[in-house]
């Protein structure tokens, strides 16, 4: 039986677990420097950075504890063009517990979220080879803007940033 | 034309904020697409809880800009979340009215940003260009920017309101 809920405090471990989990599925694990602290600080702070719903697992009729199979983590960002927007950050279910609807119903719940909050849109991100991910999505009526609108993500590393502030 | 501030965004700003919003759009040939109000920008950023942060550059009235404005540049931001390294500073809006351009306006712009970055304990800096913007792409390029859609592949996706409402728990 699955089981959405919010993320808590104690379930930062768990959540860290998850994301080093995802980065190795997307074959860059060794790039997560994210601690349990920093999770701990940024997402249950006075101003949380993210916010997560996890999905546990619990089989039928069992004592177990039940156990924690995916997460989402989104936070809301700003269209200028039309205000809020919920951004899904990272969205990941265990292997063995995938084809059951978890991934579909963890969505609804983001969707839930995303009318409940005046929300526009659901941004995301997807690796350009990750073709399941992008087939799940533009099931459910996602549109490659990068592809559509030739939107490119750049970035400005710290190095970068430093040198610029002290220009 | 030297002189000009930068500062933080006022609630009496929001009309400026605005018009600029769709002046970049035009620029970008998506006017129409603009369908945010000033009672939106107002309640959304100088609530309890601010979903977006602004600078903006003025200049002194006797340097307005031909139609009369003093409010000549404006940068938004928010921050985000990258699970693998924590907190980074989007920059979603950054624009200088033509006329100021060439100043060094935008480039203070990107100083002020990297050092509320730097203050903020952001690991980076991510905004998008639209890959035909050819000049933007040039001028942060210069200062160090890697396309990370080119070098890693990433795309980025959106789904709008009307699928997100087939995905809701019926009623």
């Amino acid at each position: 039986m699955f089981n959405p809920r919010k993320a808590e405090p104690r379930d930062v471990p768990t959540i860290l677990r998850l994301i080093k989990e995802l980065a190795k599925y997307e074959e860059m694990e060794d790039r997560v420097l994210l601690t349990e602290k920093d999770l701990l600080d940024d997402g249950f702070g006075e101003h949380p950075c993210y916010q997560c719903f996890l999905a546990e697992w619990q089989e039928e009729q069992s004592n177990e504890e039940p156990k924690v199979i995916g997460f989402a983590m989104y936070y809301f960002t700003y269209d200028p063009w039309i205000g809020k927007v919920l951004y899904l950050e990272d969205f990941f279910v265990v292997e063995e517990f995938r084809g059951k609807g978890i991934g579909s119903k963890i969505l609804k719940l983001l969707s839930d979220l995303a009318i409940e909050t005046r929300c526009s849109n659901m941004h995301f991100v997807v690796a350009e080879g990750n073709h399941s991910s992008i087939e799940f999505y533009k099931h459910r009526g996602a549109e490659d803007l990068s592809k559509e609108e030739g939107w490119r993500l750049f970035c400005f590393d710290k190095d970068s940033i430093l040198k610029m502030a002290a220009s | 034309m030297a002189n000009f501030i930068l500062r933080k965004a006022e609630p009496n700003d929001v009309s400026d904020i605005l018009r600029m919003i769709k002046e970049l759009a035009k620029y970008e040939e998506m006017e129409e697409q603009v369908i945010l109000t000033e009672k939106e920008l107002l309640e959304d950023g100088f609530g309890d809880h601010p979903f977006y942060h602004c600078f903006v550059g003025e200049v002194p009235k006797e340097k307005q800009s031909s139609e009369g404005f003093t409010v000549v540049a404006f940068a938004m931001y928010y921050f985000t979340y990258d699970p693998w390294i924590g907190k980074l500073l989007y920059l979603e809006d950054f624009y200088v009215m033509e006329e100021f351009r060439g100043f060094g306006m935008g480039s203070h712009i990107l100083r002020l940003l990297s050092e509320t970055a730097v203050k903020t304990r952001c690991s980076s800096m991510h905004f998008i260009v639209a890959e035909n913007n050819t000049p933007s792409i040039e001028f942060y390029k210069r200062r160090g920017a890697s396309d990370l859609s080119s070098e890693e592949g990433w795309r980025l996706f959106a789904i709008d309101k009307e699928d997100l409402k087939k995905m809701t728990t019926p009623k």
